[in-house]
């Protein structure tokens, strides 16, 4: 039997605390989710043509989460990858003007209030794995992601 | 000492090592001047960050051999003054990176350890000593007139003046040169006299001479500074500004000392390639 897994494509975002907040969302839910194996793909590598990258997403289910509404990881994942099987955008979890914040963005910044953002969007991605159908976790033609994730 | 620098650092989600080129990255910016490039968003809208690598020193931070923020510093044919990669460096100082995500203590350590290299870099030092060696691969707009072609590299760190000079800044630096308009009107040039390296040159000051059968053209500096390199090879070989000028045709390399106030009377590609159309239309009548 193949392994469950899913791939979650996080925003890399440098320039509001939306892009933390989705970064610390996705490795949260990767090192605590225990019934489907997350596997993170890397959106600058993803970005620079990583073929490992775009095939998982070819194959299993991944879900994009982006700090803001310019969803990069979203629109990538559907420009490489073709359609994605869930997405979360975290202004929309947070408030606009939240995720658009760009004088928090750094970890050292951050307050309580602010892990409690980690924390609910954490719960959403939770969310869309768990609203995924259980065919689609597992890869139906592709071997094994080798994307480092792992 | 690492200051008023772009950084670039892979950010990596998905490896230890891409972790830890974001935390590098994070701390370069905390006590100094510089400025992160969100790899991501570079690739997606590079708008945003044009102006920033245009005109500050970039330091490329990748986290492994893939060299993902390398290669998206060659694809925006960014000038790199100084390429860290993190598995280079453990290795350099015998750590072995923890694995996860989060930076565990060897991590640490080997941040501190290269911050610490960093910060013992001279002043602007060695970061560009290799002078000759500011590539310019530019890609071009292009217009025909009669069996003239001129072309006009365009990019946001090339820079022009009315008087038909160029200016490649990089961070503190700017190669510069004569433009189609020049070596078309000059036809086949025979002698080139360089400026003096060393030499301080006022923006519109004289920076060396071409000459060609029909006239001497004085190559007006677009900037301000100090020679650093002179293209040697145009004393042999004045001919390769009819070749190149942007490229094989370089004239000087220049310290910049006043490059904010410069621009001030420089343009962009945009308003350069209407002038020279207008010019060339103008002399054909």
């Amino acid at each position: 039997m193949n392994e469950l897994k899913v791939g979650v494509l996080s925003c890399s975002g440098e320039e509001c605390l939306g892009g933390t907040i989705s970064r610390l969302a996705t490795r949260k839910v990767l090192e605590e989710l225990k019934f489907v194996k997350t596997v993170t793909l890397c959106l600058p590598l993803y970005l620079a043509g990583g073929e490992e990258e775009r095939n998982f997403a070819k194959v299993f289910p991944t879900i994009s989460v982006d700090g803001c509404d310019k969803l990069c990881a979203k629109r990538s994942t559907e420009k490489y990858s073709g359609k994605i099987s869930g997405s979360i955008d975290v202004s929309k979890i947070i408030g606009t003007e939240n995720a658009l914040n760009s004088r928090i963005i750094r970890n050292k910044d951050l307050k309580p209030e602010h892990y409690e953002m980690v924390d609910k969007v954490a719960g959403e991605i939770v969310k869309e794995i768990s609203h995924l159908s259980p065919d689609s976790y597992s890869g139906k033609s592709f071997g094994g992601c080798g994307c480092g994730g792992e | 000492m690492i200051d008023n620098c772009a950084i670039l650092p892979c950010n990596g989600l998905d490896k230890c090592a891409g972790a830890v080129s974001r935390e590098v990255a994070v701390k370069l910016c905390e006590n100094n001047a510089n400025e992160i490039i969100c790899p991501v968003f570079y690739r997606v809208a590079e708008a945003k960050y044009n102006k920033i690598v245009g005109e500050h020193p970039l330091i490329v931070i990748d986290g492994c051999q893939t060299r993902c923020a390398s290669k998206l510093a060659a694809e925006k044919n960014l000038r790199v003054f100084k390429k860290i990669t993190i598995t280079e460096e453990a290795k350099n100082h015998n750590i072995v990176l923890s694995g996860g995500l989060t930076p565990g203590e060897s991590d640490k350590v080997l941040v501190d350890l290269i911050l610490k290299g960093l910060v013992n870099e001279p002043e602007n030092s060695g970061l560009i000593s290799d002078v000759q060696d500011i590539s310019c691969n530019f890609d071009y707009n292009t217009f025909q007139n009669g069996k003239f072609i001129f072309r006009i590299p365009r990019g946001a760190q090339i820079y022009f003046n009315e008087n038909d000079c160029w200016a490649y800044v990089i961070g503190n630096r700017a190669r510069i040169g004569v433009t189609d308009f020049v070596q078309q009107n000059l036809s086949d040039i025979l002698y080139f006299t360089p400026p003096e390296i060393g030499a301080e040159i006022d923006q519109f000051g004289e920076a060396g001479e071409i000459e060609s059968s029909k006239s001497v053209f004085e190559i007006v500096s677009p900037v301000t500074g100090k020679v650093t390199a002179v293209n040697s090879m145009l004393e042999q070989k004045p001919e390769l500004i009819n070749e190149n000028p942007y490229e094989t045709g370089w004239v000087a390399e220049i310290e910049l000392t006043d490059f904010e106030n410069d621009k001030e009377l420089l343009i962009g590609f945009d308003k350069y390639f209407e002038l020279v159309k207008r010019k060339v239309e103008e002399l054909n009548g």
